[in-house]
């Protein structure tokens, strides 16, 4: 029975309160729950599964981010939700691949979101560059960045992790590192 | 550069709000004072918030590949892939829509059926008439279906196909009972109310009247005493009380209930229209009125028809009984103006006469 209920699509409600509790069960249910509407959708307006799942999880991004941020209203449902944002990234897509300029045959209902993919693509844009930026770091810059700013270890964590001798040198270390970062990440795109 | 990495360490501590009340308000003075700083700080501000952002997103698509690693996305394809047949497509774009012509269509045609149904009931009485000529179809013949074991009984260990009632004519062991009970009988026995079971043969068959007598052959019969109830030779007025005693379970049951009619099914004058409670089973049961007295033999009920059941009139009992040589029935049952029942109370009666009303199995 509770194999049952838990791998079934969790209500919005519960939804949004596992997002906000960081639960990974609801957020495995979610993504396994709606991901078959998405396919469907994409598998018929000339994308394989792979633009699904790009598609996807930016839409589940751009909810998480929305929710995350506090200011989600649920306006309709979560599946409208989801869909609508998919369908306006994939029609974007689609747009750029000049492959069509039209519509997409659709399989729900739909609602405008515009407004909050828009937004998401600026986040988007930060987050490739982070990425790279991260990536052009190099270690063990990357991974005492990553270790002190993203998984909240102590400096003295890193000390002892990277066998400095003194919580000093740690510090000197990560500043260096993080001075570097801001440049890779300020600098103006070369590409 | 070391002051650099302190006013940095000292930056992040108020991000992260670990600055001591003073330090506190020493530093955000130096941020009104000196606009560098001030532009450190909010600059410092943004980019850790990119950072962390970065790190949320980053799990949470790491949490999402673990997910999509787990569903099966061959399958998926298979099933959500454009199929070539355009019904199919066609279905699956337009499954609400189809649905609301469904169900509209559901609903004109249960509604279309229940009109016509309504206006067929008005014209059922012509019908009805029509299969009058046809009285024995449409009447609901009482045999009952015995799929319960029979308890153990001498003679016949198998369980008995059909069921009906009797009772007794003569004190020697004639019984009466329907025709229809014992048609395409093979060997017939008997059981009174205290389980005793007798073989018994037809001796005569009545299809005409649904009549048959029954005579007792078994060894272990021994004679009853004189019968208590007499046939009532004069027909029945509308309205009388009578009841019944019949076999529908493996005990009597009593039946009770008034005449509603002097004719039977479809006018039949050789039969009373009873309103009575009675079930399969009760076929060939006496039907008796209050003075105890037998006015008919139960046999029928209409199935579309509330409470109508039939009964042979009495007078074909004695009929029936007159075809058998006289001299082989002994002490019959006969007309009597007076009988030993009248005046007893119902109780006393059925005491007196559930002695010779009997269960008949019947098995082919």
């Amino acid at each position: 029975m509770s194999n049952k209920l838990s791998s079934s699509v969790p209500t919005d409600r519960e939804v949004v309160l596992g997002i906000l509790n960081n639960s990974e069960d609801v957020l495995n249910r979610l993504y396994i729950g709606y991901f078959p509407m998405i396919l469907q959708l994409i598998l018929n307006n000339n994308g394989d599964e792979d633009d699904a799942k790009d598609v996807y999880q930016e839409a589940i991004i751009i909810l998480y981010n929305k929710i995350k941020s506090g200011d989600f209203e649920l306006s309709s449902k979560l599946k409208t939700y989801i869909y609508s944002v998919c369908r306006r990234i994939w029609l974007k897509k689609l747009a750029q691949q000049s492959k069509t300029t039209g519509n997409v045959s659709d399989f729900e209902d739909v609602i405008a979101v515009d407004v909050d993919v828009e937004e998401h693509e600026e986040k988007d844009l930060q987050f490739e560059k982070m990425g790279s930026a991260l990536k052009n770091l190099g270690e063990p810059c990357k991974t005492i960045i990553q270790d002190f700013y993203i998984n909240n270890l102590s400096m003295q964590d890193i000390c002892e992790k990277f066998g400095y001798t003194n919580t000093d040198n740690a510090k000197t270390q990560k500043y260096k590192c993080l001075q570097r970062l801001k440049k890779l990440f300020f600098k103006p795109d070369t590409a | 550069m070391r002051n650099e990495i302190k006013l940095e360490a000292i930056i992040e501590d108020y991000l992260m709000g670990k600055l001591s009340p003073e330090e506190k308000e020493a530093f955000e003075l130096l941020r009104v004072n000196d606009p560098a700083v001030d532009h450190k700080v909010v600059a410092h501000k943004f980019f850790l918030d990119s950072l962390k952002q970065y790190g949320n997103v980053h799990s949470l698509i790491q949490q999402m590949d673990k997910a999509h690693a787990e569903m099966d996305m061959e399958s998926l394809v298979e099933e959500y892939k454009p199929h070539p047949s355009y019904i199919v497509n066609m279905w699956r774009k337009n499954k609400s829509a189809f649905a609301i012509a469904a169900s509209f269509l559901l609903i004109s045609i249960f509604s279309i059926y229940s009109i016509q149904h309504n206006t067929k009931q008005n014209g059922t009485y012509e019908v009805m008439r029509r299969e009058i000529t046809n009285i024995k179809n449409s009447q609901n013949k009482l045999v009952r279906s015995l799929n319960a074991p029979a308890k153990q009984e001498k003679g016949h260990l198998n369980a008995a196909k059909f069921g009906g009632t009797g009772f007794a004519l003569t004190a020697n062991g004639y019984l009466c009972t329907n025709f229809h009970v014992i048609r395409d009988a093979d060997s017939i026995y008997v059981q009174n109310n205290k389980g005793d079971s007798y073989k018994v043969k037809v001796v005569y068959r009545d299809p005409q009247y649904d009549i048959a007598i029954l005579k007792i052959i078994d060894e272990s019969f021994s004679p009853l005493a004189t019968l208590p109830y007499k046939l009532k030779k004069n027909a029945i007025g509308m309205g009388e009380n009578v009841y019944t005693l019949g076999f529908p379970k493996d005990d009597a049951v009593l039946g009770e209930g008034y005449v509603s009619s002097r004719t039977g099914h479809g006018g039949d004058t050789t039969q009373y229209q009873v309103s009575i409670p009675i079930n399969p089973g009760n076929s060939g049961g006496p039907l008796l009125d209050n003075q105890g007295n037998i006015i008919g033999v139960i046999t029928a009920k209409e199935n579309q028809v509330e409470g109508a059941a039939f009964a042979i009139k009495s007078k074909y009992i004695l009929e029936a009984l007159n075809a058998i040589p006289q001299d082989s029935l002994g002490k019959k049952v006969a007309y009597s103006k007076k009988n030993p029942l009248q005046g007893l109370n119902r109780t006393r009666q059925i005491e007196k006469i559930e002695d010779y009303v009997y269960m008949i199995k019947v098995y082919n």
